[in-house]
């Protein structure tokens, strides 16, 4: 087994880490206090030097600097406006399940985390925005607020320090779209989670109309850690241009599917082997999304890429959450492909017409495949409509989240599903489940 | 003001107005959907892409309608990459709209049609069947929609929410199942819902009163002004083979009514389309009546209607001088429409206009028993209503006859869609009317009848 430093996960094998007394004896609420009454306390300048220091990356599937972000926001002299910090943890990208763990087992770290990034954006108050169907989450959430609130933690006057912060939570509806950091905003304000044009962006035009900063809740999670080790220690560990420790949720066809907390550096292969108990069934792997269904697929016979932001670039895919979606060598893709693509045509919030009518013609194209009714020409329609659909072409990502793995697949498997279309039948059929509102 | 590029030609543009209205007000006709200069831009459509280039920086694809512009941009609307883009998003927009064009209303006005010949591709890709929905789902008493063509541009939803501020609409659903609802299927209601079948790009809000009643492109239209409160809406009146009026519509005007109408203003089509109408068969000899009725009562009371226009009523008050008496419009008392958006509540259009002339105004009820009434224009015996029985003897120029036996003489004018005038509106701006078909045979405006009937008198005058 490697030998690695590990943080993220290190208390959620604790019993009862959930509660303030076991996070307490485990170190909690260390880092606030070194921030806000330490012996040599930080400004919120600091703060966001450290983060910047510790080259730490947002989780949430952009991978966009954690401390640049924070500098966006306004200098608060030039700018009094209320300010908020809204924590996206609606996590419903197909795959991802590592802000769950976090959340359920060790709710303390996240509420102290959204603490500091409130005083280092001087925020007076922090949204969590957590999906719907996260009862436990929500649930423990809550309860570690309280918790916090009851030992003045969470609320005016935090530690007597004069520091005052807020932690509300919002449980999502069932929308992938709130995941998505302009809907969710808009989904907080009680308005239809429809994703909102950008300029302006959220530092200038966040929260009802105020600068908001949003964090995925791993992003958040790590903050304490940099803030009470430095960020020079979180710089040393990873690889280029990718720093720290990442989640890595695991799932499809491999033997120990779970969320794994791994150092940047290692191969998708060691994850898949040397964690995840390797491919099941001692088959091969045929492809594999490396940060779930948004990114592109990547072929099996590239399993030796390092699992971070700059290399996969080189496999014309990225790491996003880092939810790794194993298939094996008798997955069919025009089946993996008509399920993802149904997906982001029943997700889809129907603002811009790429998306709306984009999303549901290529789950269409691909369930005719995938049910052996494919015409000649299909394989050439996804292509060119994937590219009517992407990049940046609409108002947010979704399209082009609908629009990289298809034009993966085509680039990858074209011959799979052009050999779909000749026979009239899925060359590799696997037990069909019919879902209610399939096609 | 910015200083930009639009297409090769340097112009100046309102930095706080999105880019697509510099390239509109520059002869660069860009497509749009979703966006609408009296709406908050959305930029979901997605069809108005245009290339910019800014600086140093590589030329990218931008939304014009959630572009602003910037010192020194240089937009190009007609390059290769801008067309491919937006073909492509029509390719979208046309995925799933049903392509009834011969049977909808809106073809030959239809936004998405026009930009389908200029730019589509003669043939579709898409082998599945179309989104199958609501075909005519009422929405009250003015709209129908058909949840098949619309293409989810969201300016219906904005316009209750912005314009008449009473949100009504909203996109239900998610994705491609989205569709334009009420909540809870309630109708729609407000004096203003006329407008979201003006505002629609496609054939999908329909007016129930037009539905089916003409093709667009058999319609003459004429830019005219509308006569149902002194607000005086600029509109344009379209008439169907020189026959039945078939829409009044709004005509873009900033000083008046922007881009909007109301509902009232929109079907007053009952006075224009009524049949039996006053003819000028009769006209020289109805004149001659005239004349010597007033040659008998030089007390006659001169009233006007309030349609008639400033050119009408200058005469008519030449007239009135001339015989040393004062001359009056009819004035009806406030008709209870009167909203914060246009409507006045007053049935005057040319009130301000009339009052400003010399004319005082007389309420129906003020008239009394005159021994001879003379009423001038348009409605104006509908107007007086019971008064003009009171009367003893009514010389009427209008359009329909009043079947009273103290009408001595009528005489027929032209509709407010029949002449070319001005009325001057509440706030002293001038509308226009345009002669939108010709009035029935032999019937001529008051501005040839008032002054034969002068000479006429004229004439009795010397005579021994």
């Amino acid at each position: 087994m490697r030998k690695f430093e590990t943080w993220l996960l290190e208390r959620a094998t604790v019993p009862n880490a959930h509660t303030l007394a076991v996070y307490k004896q485990l170190g909690g609420y260390h880092a606030l206090s070194k921030v806000l009454k330490g012996e040599k306390p930080m400004s919120p300048a600091d703060v966001v030097n450290e983060v910047k220091l510790s080259e730490l990356r947002g989780r949430g599937g952009a991978g966009f600097s954690c401390g640049m972000k924070w500098s966006f926001m306004p200098d608060p002299q030039k700018d009094p406006r209320p300010r908020y910090l809204a924590i996206n943890a609606d996590e419903s990208e197909p795959g991802t399940c590592k802000d769950r763990v976090l959340m359920e087992q060790d709710p303390h770290g996240l509420v102290e985390g959204a603490l500091i990034a409130c005083y280092a954006i001087r925020a007076q108050a922090a949204y969590i925005y957590v999906r719907g169907e996260y009862r436990l989450s929500y649930q423990r959430l809550q309860a570690a607020i309280d918790e916090a609130r009851a030992a003045n933690l969470v609320g005016k006057n935090i530690l007597g320090t004069g520091f005052s912060c807020e932690i509300h939570m919002h449980k999502g509806a069932g929308a992938y779209i709130c995941g998505e950091e302009t809907g969710l905003m808009e989904s907080l304000e009680g308005k239809r989670g429809h994703p909102r044009p950008k300029p302006p962006f959220p530092a200038a035009f966040g929260l009802w109309g105020q600068p908001t900063t949003v964090n995925n809740v791993e992003t958040i999670f790590n903050v304490p850690f940099i803030v009470a080790r430095g960020g020079a220690w979180h710089a040393a560990i990873g690889t280029k241009g990718s720093k720290g420790n990442f989640l890595c949720g695991v799932s499809g066809h491999v033997e120990k599917p779970g969320v794994y907390e791994l150092p940047f550096g290692l191969t998708a292969r060691q994850i898949i082997d040397e964690f995840a108990g390797g491919v099941w069934k001692g088959r091969k792997c045929k492809a594999w999304f490396p940060g779930g269904s948004s990114c592109a697929l990547v072929k099996g016979e590239d399993l030796d890429v390092v699992l971070d932001h700059d290399s996969l670039k080189t496999k014309g895919s990225s790491l996003g959450t880092a939810a790794l979606i194993v298939m094996d060598d008798q997955t069919s893709i025009a089946r993996v492909m008509e399920i993802i693509a149904r997906f982001y045509d029943h997700e889809s919030c129907g603002q811009c017409s790429q998306c709306r009518e984009g999303t549901q013609w290529l789950s269409q194209i691909f369930h005719r495949i995938a049910t052996g009714q494919g015409q000649p020409d299909d394989v050439a329609t996804l292509e060119s409509l994937a590219k009517g659909m992407a990049p940046g072409k609409t108002i947010c990502a979704l399209s082009d989240a609908a629009a990289i793995p298809t034009l993966s697949a085509v680039r990858l498997f074209k011959d799979e599903l052009l050999e779909c279309v000749k026979q009239k039948r899925d060359t590799l059929p696997y037990p069909r489940v019919e879902y209610a509102g399939a096609h | 003001m910015t200083k930009i590029t639009v297409n090769g030609r340097a112009v100046e543009a309102d930095p706080k107005q999105p880019l697509i209205a510099a390239c509109h007000a520059n002869q660069a006709d860009v497509p749009t959907y979703c966006y609408h200069p009296g709406l908050t831009p959305v930029g979901s459509c997605r069809i108005c892409q245009v290339e910019v280039q800014q600086g140093t920086g590589p030329a990218r694809v931008v939304v014009a309608c959630r572009t602003y512009p910037a010192e020194g941009m240089v937009v190009q609307t007609e390059s290769e990459k801008a067309h491919e883009v937006r073909r492509e998003c029509l390719e979208f927009l046309l995925k799933n709209h049903p392509l009834d064009c011969p049977i909808c209303d809106k073809a030959g006005e239809c936004d998405l049609q026009d930009f389908t010949y200029t730019e589509g591709q003669s043939a579709g890709r898409s082998h599945e069947p179309r989104r199958p929905l609501e075909k005519r789902k009422s929405l009250g008493d003015v709209i129908v929609l058909d949840e098949e063509r619309c293409i989810l541009c969201s300016r219906c939803v904005r316009f209750f929410e912005e314009v008449t501020k009473k949100p009504q609409l909203t996109v239900a659903d998610l994705g491609s199942r989205s569709t334009i609802a009420t909540f809870a299927d309630r109708p729609l209601t407000g004096n203003y819902q006329g407008n979201i079948a003006d505002l629609c790009p496609v054939g999908a809000l329909t007016l129930k009163k037009f539905r089916f009643q003409a093709r667009v492109w058999n319609l003459v239209k004429m830019a005219s002004t509308c006569a149902e409160c002194s607000r005086g809406c600029s509109t344009t009146v379209e008439v169907l083979r020189g026959g039945e009026v078939k829409r009044f519509r709004p005509r873009d005007n900033p000083a008046v009514n922007q881009w909007w109408l109301c509902d009232t203003g929109r079907f007053a089509f009952e006075h224009v389309n009524a049949g039996e109408r006053l003819d000028g068969a009769r006209t020289r000899e109805s004149l001659a009546a005239v004349a010597e009725l007033l040659a008998e009562d030089p007390a006659a009371l001169l009233v006007a209607s309030p349609f008639c226009t400033q050119e009408e009523g200058a005469l008519i008050l030449g007239f009135a001088r001339s015989r040393g008496v004062q001359a009056y419009f009819l004035s009806p008392a406030p008709n209870g429409l009167k909203d914060a958006l246009l409507h006045t509540g007053d049935p005057c259009p040319n009130r301000r206009g009339l009052t400003e002339l010399g004319f005082a105004p007389l309420s129906p009820a003020e008239i009394g028993s005159p021994k001879t009434l003379v009423l001038f224009g348009e409605r104006s015996a509908e107007l007086c209503g019971t008064a003009l029985a009171r009367a003893g003897r009514v010389a009427l120029f209008d359009c329909h006859a009043a079947a009273l036996p103290n009408v001595a003489a009528s005489i027929g004018v032209p509709t407010h869609v029949e002449r070319s005038g001005t009325w001057i509106n509440i706030d002293g701006q001038r509308g226009v009317l345009g002669a939108a078909r010709p009035a029935p045979a032999g019937v001529r405006p008051l501005t040839s009848l008032v002054p034969e009937l002068a000479a006429l008198l004229r004439a009795q005058a010397v005579r021994p």
